[in-house]
């Protein structure tokens, strides 16, 4: 009797969406971790770009790879090392075994994410279809990642994000298992074996420029939320969640536009126009971000589809050129964290000199008693001083609170004070990079303008 | 392609141009590129006194005041100073850093003090007859003594019949805020 196609095209969706939230699953997560492990800016990055670099680098070997031994095989094999790492993450002590646990997840990813292109056409009848199913999982998972994560850390903690990883993995690969086993007794495979053709040198070229400026726009977004504007993770999630539900009334509109070029180009305008509205918020307000994260979340919907359809039009094995888009993803955001992170974290220690000096200003020139005022002019040094490399916070600084009544309500005001100077210079460290991931943006219209027309 | 699908990829690219142009506009417009963070004053500058009443207040504008002479001899901004005077380490971390050593403190200091004691004398909150001593004795203390003083004006001013000497007594009486 035919086994039922379903359950394994649920599995091999379930196996797309956990694998590609994973790359965003933990932006939300971040700044606990940097706390957890006292690092920087810089060094919790790498807990992100870690996981994007290893799937750029195997996401095409990991296809080929499929191709030879066996997708079923290599999609439970990739789900196993995916758990297994998975748990290794939500084990670590410390942050170079996290990385470590990382690259090693993002292994098993790529096997998974690549090979399950590879098995969906022979499950859902059509690669059209397959691609449709597959593009369509890695969008949810996506979209759904930081919502999910900042749930998860404040509700647990940030290392259940990857222990819940490990029965969601393993259950994905349990239908999966069946073609592994056919495959192994066998020796058949599947997958068509067809020549491959070149990548879409122009499309995947955009596609990571366009990643590399949306993800800034995630990263620094969180960033601003839960370190510059002190949100809770929750909030957070609350607030960034406009940009995937933009992101489906986006994904509407893309299917009445056949011109892939236009929808391409149109959604890096409106990309770039929201990062730009970004960089020139006019205040450290939350309802500010959600204009123009409505057309960053317009924009990705509309340019992610457009290039991956052009880059798949006409190819084949999909799997290889699903690949190629996938790796142009994840390089394209290794690349927008790499290149914005030392500038964000540079603003941040020029914005930590000027808030030292304006903290002191603000301090000497208010009317509290002069021996707390130096003190206190020391202590919000010291606090600042240790903040090193991240958005400072000065709250320690002020405790404990003068028991005088007339003397406290002096200090809270004062500590109200220089909180506003922080928040606007947090706010303000953060506008260079939305504005150099906006430019990001915008040159990824020249090889969308050089790209031929796809009309589908 | 249909005619119509080439209009509306047009109009989506218009239209997206309209949305960002308005977007970014109307941030700009109410204010987005405008942040400078607070600039901190430049010492050698003068800095009114704001009429104070109480020992207190005198206290505060002679901390100030002393800070900003003094920075201002030493070329860093009362605000690095105030920081290096709080607590001994960070009297040292600054003098390393700026190669400074006790003696040029020392005499920016007593600079300070005197700038202090001849603002305080300017805005009436100390009559001539008790700055001019105080000058004469801020002008010979030795360092330690100077950085107690900045930190804490209020004692001195409070006290400062113990410094004058000839004077004693009349400190209380005459100052404008009174015993």
């Amino acid at each position: 009797m035919a086994e039922s196609p379903r359950p394994r095209v649920a599995a091999l969706a379930l196996a797309v969406g956990v694998v590609l939230a994973d790359s965003s699953i933990v932006v939300l997560a971040l700044p606990e971790i940097y706390r957890d492990f006292d690092t920087s800016v810089s060094g919790v990055t790498w807990v992100l770009v870690s996981f994007n670099l290893v799937i750029a680098l195997a996401a095409v070997p990991a296809a080929l790879f499929a191709r030879r031994v066996g997708p079923g095989r290599t999609a439970a094999v990739g789900l196993a090392i995916f758990a297994g790492a998975g748990l290794a993450c939500g084990l670590s002590d410390q942050l170079s075994t996290l990385i470590l646990a990382r690259c090693i997840q993002a292994l098993g990813g790529a096997a998974a994410v690549t090979a399950a292109l590879e098995l969906l056409p022979a499950t859902v009848g059509s690669e059209r279809r397959a691609a449709t199913v597959w593009a369509a999982a890695g969008a949810t998972g996506a979209a759904l990642g930081p919502a999910v994560g900042g749930i998860l850390t404040e509700l647990v903690s940030w290392q259940s994000i990857f222990l819940i990883q490990v029965p969601v993995a393993l259950a994905a690969a349990v239908p999966i298992l069946s073609v592994a086993k056919h495959e192994a007794a066998t020796g058949i495979i599947e997958a068509e074996v067809r020549q491959t053709g070149k990548p879409h040198l122009w499309a995947n070229l955009a596609l990571a420029m366009v990643s590399a400026a949306i993800a800034a726009a995630l990263f620094l977004l969180v960033l601003l939320l839960i370190e510059g504007w002190r949100l809770s993770p929750i909030e957070a999630a609350l607030v960034v969640s406009v940009m995937p539900l933009a992101a489906i009334l986006g994904s509407r509109l893309a299917e009445r536009v056949g011109d892939t070029r236009s929808r391409a180009a149109a959604g890096a305008i409106l990309v770039s126009g929201g990062l730009a509205g970004l960089a020139f918020l006019p205040k450290a307000t939350i309802v500010l971000t959600i204009p123009p994260q409505i057309l960053v979340g317009l924009g990705l919907s509309l340019v992610l589809s457009a290039l991956t359809e052009t880059a798949l039009h006409g190819r084949s094995p999909q799997a290889i050129h699903g690949g190629w888009t996938i790796s142009s993803r994840h390089a394209g955001v290794v690349i927008g964290l790499l290149a914005l992170t030392p500038i964000f974290t540079a603003e941040i220690d020029q914005q930590r000199h000027d808030a030292i000096d304006a903290g002191t200003a603000v301090i000497l020139d208010s009317p509290i008693d002069p021996l707390l005022k130096l003190d206190l002019a020391q202590k919000v040094s010291d606090q600042l001083e240790r903040e090193k490399g991240k958005v400072p916070t000065i709250e320690p600084a002020f405790e404990p609170k003068p028991e005088d009544p007339g003397q406290r309500a002096e200090v809270e005001q004062l500590q109200g004070e220089l909180q506003d100077q922080l928040d606007r210079g947090a706010t303000h460290a953060f506008s260079t990079s939305f504005i150099l991931a906006a430019l990001l943006g915008l040159i990824a219209l020249f090889p969308i303008g050089l790209s031929r027309r796809v009309d589908l | 392609m249909s005619g119509e699908g080439r209009w509306s990829g047009r109009a989506l690219v218009v239209g997206s141009i309209l949305a960002s142009l308005v977007l970014v506009g109307a941030y700009l417009a109410a204010g987005g590129s405008s942040y400078e963070p607070k600039q901190v004053q430049d010492p050698c500058q003068p800095r009114p006194w704001s009429n104070p009443q109480t020992l207190g207040q005198i206290a505060n504008q002679f901390t100030i005041s002393a800070l900003d002479g003094a920075a201002c001899k030493l070329g860093v901004s009362r605000e690095t100073l105030a920081r290096a005077l709080a607590t001994p380490e960070g009297r040292e971390r600054f003098t390393q850093r700026y190669g400074i050593d006790d003696e040029k403190l020392a005499k920016a200091i007593r600079a300070g003090l005197v700038r202090a004691v001849d603002d305080a004398e300017e805005a009436g909150a100390l009559p001539s007859f008790i700055a001019g001593p105080l000058r004469q004795t801020v002008q010979s203390i030795p360092l330690e003594q100077a950085i107690e003083i900045v930190n804490d004006a209020q004692s001195f001013l409070g006290n400062a019949e113990s410094f004058l000497g000839p004077a004693q007594g009349l400190v209380e009486q005459l100052l404008p805020f009174g015993p």
